[in-house]
Parts: structure tokens; sequence; C-alpha cells
């Protein structure tokens, strides 16, 4: 178990490093002049051959690709991940007022998707072809094909028009003001916690009716234990293990899917942050939110792949 | 992945066995009927796909008015009966802007998936087949592209490249090779220990003759049902690019686009404005899961939940 996990964190670590030169390669392709970005295309004109080129140097971009590889690493070494192009925050300040409120929401959504996808599961698999089984298919169905935001921005017409409400648009921390949290973070939770739970719910269903027909579900049958119990001490526990796999994946999901969703409900949460340095072409900013998003997304997969290592000695011996 | 298997491609009637006497257009017709018959559900849900890819190519003819057209007499109308799904901010018809968005949204999905499926499905032949120092480099990148989430990957790459019908197209099938590589790898590596493929390296069949000749027909079916259960992930992240404003720059009408105007018409967006473009997206996505569910569970049942 041990040197499976030192083997699992190494190739983590070397992920870790594609992973950041990968992001800076993308980001240094860009075409697009990032003074342009700053002073737009006319204020660009303005300037003065010498101008732009003192600005450049005085960005760092004028330097080999890479030491200004080396600085961004020492950068995000040092905690501060270097600054934004039109905000006075460093990138660290912004993690630190907006982060929270993504991972709560990445947290509930993914707590609502077990809550609401495993249950389901069971009584499809309990009765496959069932009128329920069959209902629960067709919702999951329609799930998959539903795009996040688009369901977002349906639910917050529909709780204005409805009932005239609209969630406070204003940032509020958990513990200074719990309300106003919650009532933030419910909405993109749902939203992709309902998604994901389709996922989920089709994976634990068609694993569970695997492993329904294994010959030890039979033989606990066989000794007479009542069903309730066959299914939730002998049958689930084996069949949650690829739900729990796919759980890992689908934080990529929550990751990614938090940035259009939290567009559609307004949230002051990192996925917004993302989507308006999407739009001031700010690479500094992209660059460190990318690189943070694939690390989170690196090592919460690691520990997925040690839970069921951990689970499951079939694996842990492979 | 043998031919003697009762599920394999051979007998599931996808692959034919040589029928000579048969035209081609025949043996597609027969093969359409054996998937009516087999997949009542997909087969309808096919259909539905076809309407839209006709409406699609048939846009200009469908659309009531030109989808660019401003009237500025009818500006944020809510449905009637001279538009249908209502106009936008500056007085263009909704419904002639989903009708044309569907072409951007299923080029952008056919061209992604079909690019990136085929890069990835002949890295991963290419891994699998030779194996050694070069499947171990390439399955590193692979791990490398897969530990960004989708669309974060197609957004950094959109936004490096600057917005446009290409950049968007190139964005996402990035995203779908490591899914062509790891599952085409394999199959290839299943297939490389098979009896068949063992005797005709016994009587001295080349690398290249092996690989043309024995296994590649054999991930057809494989490739296949990738590229058609990736239609719909790739409309959706179209989709997406263009609603956080990296897709295909505006004024083209796409379904990104539009919700992300809407949300521009003010604090409060008209509801038609947002209802339209997303059931648009909603419904096509779902023609095209439910039509992959079927040609996969026809073709090879075993790769459920594996793609």
């Amino acid at each position: 178990m041990f040197s499976y996990i030192v083997r699992r964190l190494a190739f983590g670590a070397l992920t870790v490093l594609g992973v950041s030169i990968v992001v800076f390669l993308i980001m240094r392709i860009l075409p697009g002049d990032p003074l342009t970005a700053i002073f737009g295309p006319e204020g660009l004109t303005k300037l003065s051959a010498e101008q732009r080129a003192s600005l450049i140097a005085e960005l760092g971009l004028s330097k080999p690709l890479i030491v200004q590889y080396g600085e961004w690493v020492r950068d995000i070494a040092s905690g501060s991940f270097g600054h934004s192009f039109f905000r006075a925050e460093s990138v660290a300040d912004m993690l630190q007022r907006r982060a929270p409120l993504t991972a709560e929401i990445a947290l509930l959504s993914v707590i609502l998707s077990w809550v609401v996808g495993i249950p389901v599961a069971i009584v499809s698999a309990l009765r496959p072809n069932s009128i329920g089984d069959n209902v629960a298919r067709v919702i999951s169905i329609l799930f998959l094909a539903v795009p996040g935001f688009w369901l977002g921005m349906l639910i917050v017409l529909g709780l204005l028009f409805g009932f005239g409400y609209r969630a406070p648009l204003a940032g509020a921390s958990l513990l200074q003001d719990p309300q106003a949290n919650l009532q933030i973070v419910i909405g993109p939770a749902v939203v992709l916690g309902l998604g994901q739970a389709a996922y989920i719910a089709r994976m634990a269903r068609s694993s569970l009716l695997e492993v329904i027909r294994e010959d030890y579900v039979r033989t606990a049958r066989a000794k007479g234990f009542p069903g309730r119990r066959v299914i939730f001490a002998h049958a689930l526990p084996n069949a949650l293990l690829p739900v729990i796999t796919l759980s890992g994946v689908l934080l990529g999901f929550v990751l990614a899917g938090s940035i259009p969703v939290e567009r559609a409900f307004g949230t002051p949460g990192l996925g917004f942050a993302m989507f308006i340095a999407v739009n001031e072409r700010d690479i500094f900013v992209m660059q460190n939110l990318i690189f943070l998003y694939a690390v989170v997304f690196v090592m919460l997969n690691i520990a997925v792949d040690i839970t069921i290592a951990w689970l499951d000695p079939r694996i842990r011996l492979q | 992945m043998t031919a003697t298997e009762p599920d394999s491609p051979i007998a599931a009637g996808l692959v034919l066995p040589r029928y000579t006497e048969a035209s081609l257009p025949r043996r597609f017709g027969h093969v359409l009927l054996r998937f009516a018959r087999r997949q009542p559900l997909s087969a309808f849900w096919g259909v539905i796909a076809a309407l839209i890819i006709v409406v699609a190519v048939a846009a200009p003819v469908v659309a009531p008015y030109d989808p660019l057209r401003s009237d500025f007499r009818r500006m944020q109308k809510s449905p009637d009966e001279k538009n249908w799904f209502g106009t936008d901010q500056i007085g263009r018809d909704t419904l002639s802007r989903v009708i044309h968005g569907s072409r951007t949204s299923l080029t952008v999905a056919f061209a992604a998936v079909l690019l990136g499926t085929t890069v990835g499905a002949l890295w991963g032949l290419a891994c699998g087949f030779f194996g050694g120092r070069f499947d171990i480099i390439s399955q590193r990148i692979i791990e490398f592209l897969q530990s960004f989430p989708d669309l974060i990957l197609a957004m950094a790459i959109a936004m490096a490249l600057g917005g446009g019908l290409g950049t968007v197209i190139v964005a996402i099938a990035i995203t779908r090779i490591p899914f062509g590589g790891r599952i085409i790898r394999a199959v290839v590596l299943s297939l490389k220990e098979m009896a068949y493929v063992e005797a005709a390296r016994g009587l001295g069949a080349s690398s290249r003759r092996l690989m043309f000749r024995h296994i590649l027909p054999q991930c057809i079916a494989p490739y296949l049902i990738l590229a058609t259960t990736h239609l719909g992930v790739a409309i959706i992240i179209e989709a997406a690019l263009g609603f956080l404003g990296v897709g295909i720059p505006p004024p083209t009408p796409t379904w990104g686009n539009m919700l992300a105007d809407s949300l521009n018409a003010g604090l409060v967006p008209p509801w038609w404005l947002v209802l339209f473009p997303g059931a648009a997206i909603t419904l096509t996505v779902l023609a095209f899961n439910l039509l992959g569910d079927g040609i996969r569970d026809m073709l090879d049942p075993r790769l459920r939940g594996a793609v």
C-alpha cells in the first residue's frame, strides 16, 4: 500500500510538472499582443515603439521563454502567483476571496450527486425495466443532454418571475454570513450536482446489476440474509468502487462546469474570475487559474486512486 | 474480438462479411433496417438527428428571416405570429438565429469529433502496435492532456489561438484525442494477442500488413462508437465556449453566443432569448446521445461504460 501511494504521488508530481509546461506554452503562443489587450487597439497605436518595448519588458515578456517559465515557477512556489493585468490584486488575493465559494459549490454538488444518484440507482437496479427504473433512466438521459449553464439561467429566470427572488450578488463567507452564503452557493451546486447525479445513477445502476448476479450475492441470499442486508452489506460496497472512480473524473466536470454555471448565476466565485480573465485576455490570471484547476484535478484523482486502492486490494497488488 | 464470437461486430451485422452480390446502397439500407428493428428508440432519435442535420443544411431556405438583419421597429418583442420565437435587443429574429445556429454547432461538432477521434485513434493504433518507449512517452502526453478538465483545456486553446471557427474546432478536437488514444490502444493490445494475428505473423506477414489488414479493420467499430458518443459532448463544449465569449465571435449566430447575448440584454434577460437556444442545444445533444447509445449497443455492447 505504501509503495503504491509513493508511486502514485511520484507520477502526480511528474504530471503537475508536465501540466505547468503545457499551460505555459499554450499561454505563450497567444498570437495577440498582450499590450493590445491592455490598452485596446487604439491605445496601442498611440504608444511609441520604445514605450511598447519598455512595457513588454516591465511585464517580463521580453525575456527568453525559459527564464519566464522559471520566474513563474518561483511565483508559484512563493505563493503569490503573480499579478493580474488589469486589477491591483494579486492572483493569491483573488484566490483567497473567491476560491472558498467555488470549493463549497464543488463539495456540495458532489454530496448532492451521491445523495440523489445512489438511491435512484438502487431502486432502478432492484427492479430493472419497471416504471420507476424507466422514469429514472429518462430523467438521467435528459440531464446528460441539458447544458448546466442553461439550466442555471432558467432557474434564475424562474425564481425571478415566479417569486421575485434573486440570490445576493455580493460574496459572503460561510462563517460571517452563512445565510447569504448558502443562497449564493445552492443554485450552482444543485445544477452541477444534478448533472453529475445523472452519470452516477447510470454507472451505479449498471454496476449494481452486474454485482447482483455474482455468486457471492446469491450465496448471501441462500444463507437467508434479508434482502436489504444483501444489497447494502454485500452488493453495494463492491458496486460502488467504479462509482468512486467516476466521481473523481466528474470532479473535473464540476471544476470546468463551474465556469459557465457561475457566469449564469452571477456567482462571485473562481469560475466567474476565470470568465472575466478570458474575456479580458488576462494571460497571467488565466495561466495561474488553469494551472491551479489542473493541479486540483490531478490531486483529487490521486486521492480517488488511493482510496480505491485502500478499498480494493486487487488494485493495490497489481 | 474474433469473428467467431456471437456478439462480435460481424455477427451484430454492421461489419458485413463479403456480400459480393449486394450493391453498396442496398447493403446500407439493410443495415439501417436492422438498426431500426433492434433499436427502435435510438432509430427514432436518429430520425430527429437527421432532421436537425437537414434543417442545418437548408438553413437559408427554412429560416423565415435573415439571421443578421435587424428590424429596429421590432426590438426585444416577445413571441408572436410574426416572430415565433420573438426578437432580440436589436430586432433580429430568434427563430432564424436558432436555425442558423444549428449550422455552426453541427459543423464544429462533426469536424472536431472527426479530427480528434481520428488523430486519437491513429495515435492509439500506433501506441498499441509498436509499444515500447514510444508507447510510454505517448501515454504520459495523453495523461497530461487528461489532467485538464475538457472545457478548461478547450477554453485555454481557443483563447490562445484567438476566436474563430477553425480554432474552436481544433480546441475541441484536442480534448477528444485522449479518449480515442486510450480506447483504440486497449483494443489493439487485446487484438495483438489474438490467435489469428499470431497466425498471420507466423505466416510471415509484414508489420504493415498486420496493422492494416488484420488489426485496423477491427478498430472500425470502436472508432465509430467513439465518434458518435462524443458528438453530444462536443456540441455542449461549443455552446459553453460561445457562452463564455471564446467561441466563434459574433455576429455569427451560435447557440452559445445567443445565450451570452441574452445576459447582456439588461439585468433580467427576456425569457424567449434564454429558452429557445438552450432548448435547441438540449434537443440536439439528446438526439445524438441516444443515437450514439443505439449504435454502440448494436456494434459492441461490451464498450458500454468504456466510452
